[in-house]
């Protein structure tokens, strides 16, 4: 079934026998997504309180380092800067002619470390085709990579296989955002001679062939190395989004 | 012969009733939903825990291997098409946990007791070697640390824990038939 599946074209036996039985699932899951909702929340809510207390040591210490950054004026006035410009460049964010944003409920997700992705109860009936782009209110979650009638799966920014088409905002070094087996996001092929800081903005080029128009925020630069035998920088990203908790997300159909 | 072994063997060959296949069925659709919806969303010890590779480890206890390995397939093929994913792989990894789990009901000499804890160790670590195997022969990445310390240490862990509860469930629903412990009273 395996090897039936890989050489077979999208339109062959199994691929027709999944899409039949996924259209009875898809409603389930659907049921069981939304039953289980207020659990998820209570879960998640019981995990925030665990976590309350070492996180309320590690922002009392981030709060001195912070008070110590005050007396730098200039660097405040540098985060200050690259906060309007963000602010500036969602508030104008305008998408090409003729696109369109499909709300769509997370209704499945892969368990295995291998595999980063979500399924949506959003499919091709709705207009939604592979490569879409998909993003929630806080920024670019990921990309469709199979699309069913009534059911797409979307593949994380945080995956292994996801590259995108990056920029660094304010400066506009480019370069590609892509994930790892980790769950690690970082930022490759930046040119050395760039300047990229830590604290600054990275979303979407949407470059000329880019699969995902410009503007969308995809995350904050964490961390910036460079070596003397590398050609590029070594940059790690703290995306915007926060994976464990996806639930309403929009496809950006074009 | 022991008991285990010898209610195991009067049901090789058996299939099941059509109230059995039901609540198969049944079973089958719980564990799919509970491991697409329910078990993204719970993770302790850094790891999710893996309900339809536990729930096919039971089926094979209580059931045999036949049954476990068909199960197994179906559990299985479920998954990956209610996840979008290439059809196959966890049917083969299940289909692989559902026959050993049956036979080794069937065979086994260790203490029954302890057969559900046991089975499912051994089923995850299966499960995980084989899909990191997978992983590897598909061109991804399968860092060693990362797999040993971040993914089948913790899930050997938290399924191991979660069997004995889920055993039960399974068994109580089943209503026994076929069950170890069951069998070692008579």
């Amino acid at each position: 079934m395996l090897t039936l599946y890989f050489l077979e074209s999208d339109s062959g036996f199994v691929h027709g026998t999944q899409s039949i039985v996924l259209r009875v699932v898809a409603p389930l899951q659907n049921g069981t997504a939304r039953a289980t909702k207020p659990f998820r929340d209570a879960w998640n809510w019981a995990g925030d309180l665990f976590s309350a207390k070492s996180e309320n040591a590690k922002l009392r210490k981030e709060l001195e380092q912070l008070r110590a950054g005050v007396a730098k004026e200039l660097t405040t006035q540098d985060e200050n800067l690259q906060m309007r410009d963000l602010l500036a460049m969602q508030r104008d964010r305008v998408y090409p002619d003729g696109v369109r944003l499909v709300t769509a409920r997370v209704v499945a997700r892969s368990t295995t470390a291998w595999y980063s992705t979500v399924t949506i109860d959003a499919g091709s009936s709705s207009g939604v085709v592979v490569y879409d782009a998909v993003v929630n209110g806080a920024g670019l979650v990921g990309r469709v990579t199979k699309a069913d009638a009534h059911a797409s799966q979307v593949t994380l920014i945080t995956d292994q296989s996801s590259y995108v088409d990056a920029m660094v905002m304010p400066g506009g070094a480019q370069g590609i955002v892509s994930g790892s087996v980790t769950g690690d996001v970082t930022l490759q092929y930046v040119d050395k001679n760039e300047r990229v800081k830590v604290g600054q903005y990275v979303v979407t080029s949407g470059r000329q062939g880019s699969v995902f128009v410009h503007g969308i925020p995809i995350g904050q630069i964490e961390s910036v190395g460079s070596q003397e035998v590398e050609l590029y920088q070594s940059i790690s990203l703290d995306p915007f989004v926060d994976f464990r908790k996806l639930d309403l997300v929009q496809v950006v159909v074009r | 012969m022991r008991p285990a072994r010898i209610q195991a063997d009067k049901q090789q060959g058996a299939w099941p009733s059509g109230g059995e296949i039901a609540r198969l069925v049944v079973t089958l659709v719980v564990a799919t939903l509970l491991q697409t919806t329910v078990a993204p969303n719970i993770r302790i010890l850094g790891a999710n825990p893996d309900f339809a590779l536990i729930i096919v480890v039971c089926v094979g206890l209580l059931k045999g291997s036949e049954i476990g390995a068909v199960f197994g397939f179906a559990a299985g093929t479920l998954v990956a098409i209610a996840l979008m994913e290439p059809l196959g792989l966890s049917a083969f990894v299940f289909v692989l946990i559902g026959y050993f789990a049956g036979r080794y009901a069937e065979t086994a000499d260790l203490s029954a007791g302890y057969a559900p804890l046991v089975s499912a160790f051994a089923a995850t670590l299966l499960a995980n070697v084989l899909l990191a195997m997978a992983q590897y022969l598909l061109a991804r990445q399968v860092p060693l640390g990362f797999f040993l310390g971040r993914v089948l240490v913790p899930s050997l862990i938290l399924n191991t824990l979660l069997a004995a509860p889920l055993y039960l469930v399974v068994r109580l629903w089943l209503r026994g038939a076929g069950d170890l412990r069951v069998a070692r009273a008579r």
